[in-house]
């Protein structure tokens, strides 16, 4: 029959406890990572099964393995400040392959979240939440398109909140709750002047 | 015939407004083969995935589910024909089904525009319902050429986010399952008389998605033209996608690539509605396929 040790008090808190405690470590980076990610980045052996299935692996210097090292050992600061962290393409190649049940792609999701909060994101992600404010699209129509769009016997606009813009209303309240817009307007207004 | 299935259609943003043919063969194709497909009135951007699940997953959780309310509120269940708005769309509404916390949370929201999301209704990639034999199924897609595209070598672009990540997915057709070496598609291809050619890192990404076309062109363009590489060294007459997004990546990234990198491969990229509207008789014109960057006409002249 199986016996658990008798490990001193102090000793089987410390194995309980998956998080990693150092200088510039954030044992809370890791939980809060695992919370919005909905996965178990401490589970990784670092086998780098995802890394070998990554399209962007081969040319840059992005390592997703490297970025699940970091969470599980908290290392926030090095993590979040990483322009690498913008160059996954979110394909899930990793995910599927993951043989720890770990969706690397979730993880990534889940700090680039995180670094939104400290103001670091791309411009371009920005400008997409300002489109979808005016119109609802991120891609929004243009003129020769619905000049197709007639000739193809269709309305110039698709029966979305183009044709029905009293939905916009709604979709700006979205946005208006999570302060969405307004942050974005500050950031690209701090890069762009 | 009559329509013995009915979906509210949500077209989500680079189908009408960039290759609205795609839209108008996906409405006409599916009208033939049994499906009715109705506006999904009010619909917004899904919203992108990359972008805003990147910016905040809350705000993406909640425009996400504003779209399905809208289908809920016309109790139909919604079809789509784009893998980044079935990324947002079937996955929100997957995840607002089975996690209380996050569904009181976004409902919360909703309040505040005197909408509620209830878990009401199923959302559909048109590309599943064609291969699923309980909908339509490949036999009935063959049945519906009346220009078979024969002799037209087609090589098939899968995508990443109606098929992944695999362990959350689920279809009526097993065979969507396998995200690894797939052939339902090919299988759908060979349905038009045209022949289905396997290439070389076939389920590689397009490289557009999570942003990455946004923040690094040249990145995003690299990926896409080590597929276009291995397309060229089997030689096809077209490729085919289920997604408008690496379509637009594919199709207008050729000429970004022969900008950027000084290669020029001339590979007309088509949705597979466009292609099923071919075979079903659509011209080119009905299809607006001179929206296409890289035009389509060396594989026309093949097909027609």
């Amino acid at each position: 029959m199986a016996r658990i040790k008798g490990y001193p008090e102090a000793l089987e808190a410390k194995l309980r406890d998956r998080y990693v405690y150092g200088e510039d470590t954030n044992g809370k980076f890791t939980e809060t990572v695992e919370k919005i990610s909905m996965s178990i980045p401490h589970m990784c052996y670092q086998c780098g099964t995802c890394t070998a299935s990554c399209p962007s692996a081969p040319r840059s210097s992005y390592r997703i393995r490297k970025f699940v090292r970091r969470v599980a050992l908290g290392l926030e600061t090095e993590a979040l400040t990483d322009p690498d962290l913008w160059l996954c393409t979110t394909c899930y190649s990793c995910t599927d392959r993951c043989p720890r049940d770990i969706a690397p792609t979730d993880v990534i999701m889940a700090m680039r979240n995180l670094a939104f909060k400290r103001d670091i994101i791309p411009v371009n992600f920005l400008k997409t939440v300002q489109a979808i404010y005016t119109t609802g699209h991120g891609v929004p129509n243009n003129d020769v398109n619905r000049a197709a769009r007639v000739k193809l016997g269709m309305d110039a606009d698709p029966p979305t909140t183009h044709t029905y813009k009293e939905f916009i209303p709604g979709i700006q309240k979205i946005l208006d709750y999570y302060k969405l817009k307004a942050n974005a307007d500050r950031i690209v207004k701090e890069r762009e002047g | 015939m009559e329509a013995k299935h009915k979906y509210a259609f949500y077209l989500g943003c680079i189908a009408p407004n960039r290759y609205p043919g795609s839209e108008a063969a996906a409405i006409k194709t599916s009208r033939k083969l049994g499906i009715e497909l109705v506006p999904l009135k009010g619909a917004s951007c899904c919203p992108a995935p990359g972008a805003f699940g990147s910016i905040d997953l809350n705000v993406w959780y909640a425009m996400a589910a504003r779209n399905i309310v809208l289908a809920e509120q016309m109790k139909t269940d919604i079809a789509l024909l784009c893998n980044g708005c079935y990324k947002s769309i079937w996955e929100v509404n997957h995840k607002l089904k089975h996690n209380d916390e996050l569904r009181d949370g976004v409902n919360e929201v909703l309040k505040t525009i005197d909408m509620e999301y209830k878990g009401s209704i199923n959302v559909y990639h048109l590309a599943e319902l064609l291969y699923d034999k309980n909908i339509v199924g490949v036999d009935k897609v063959r049945d519906s050429v009346t220009n078979p595209l024969k002799g037209a070598r087609i090589a098939v672009h899968y995508g990443c986010h109606l098929i992944k990540p695999r362990k959350d997915r689920e279809f009526g057709a097993t065979e969507i399952l396998d995200t690894e070496a797939p052939t339902w598609m090919e299988e759908l291809v060979g349905a038009l008389g045209a022949t289905p050619v396997e290439y070389r890192q076939k389920m590689q990404c397009c490289g557009a998605g999570g942003g990455v076309r946004g923040y690094d062109i040249v990145h995003a363009l690299d990926i896409a033209n080590e597929k276009l590489i291995n397309l060229q060294e089997v030689g096809v007459d077209a490729l085919t996608d289920i997604c408008p997004f690496c379509q637009l990546q594919f199709d207008r990234g050729q000429i970004e690539i022969e900008e950027k990198f000084g290669v020029k491969y001339n590979l007309p990229v088509l949705h597979y509605c466009e292609l099923l509207g071919l075979a079903q008789g659509m011209s080119p014109q009905d299809l607006a396929l001179d929206l296409h960057a890289i035009s389509c006409e060396p594989f026309l002249q093949k097909v027609l």
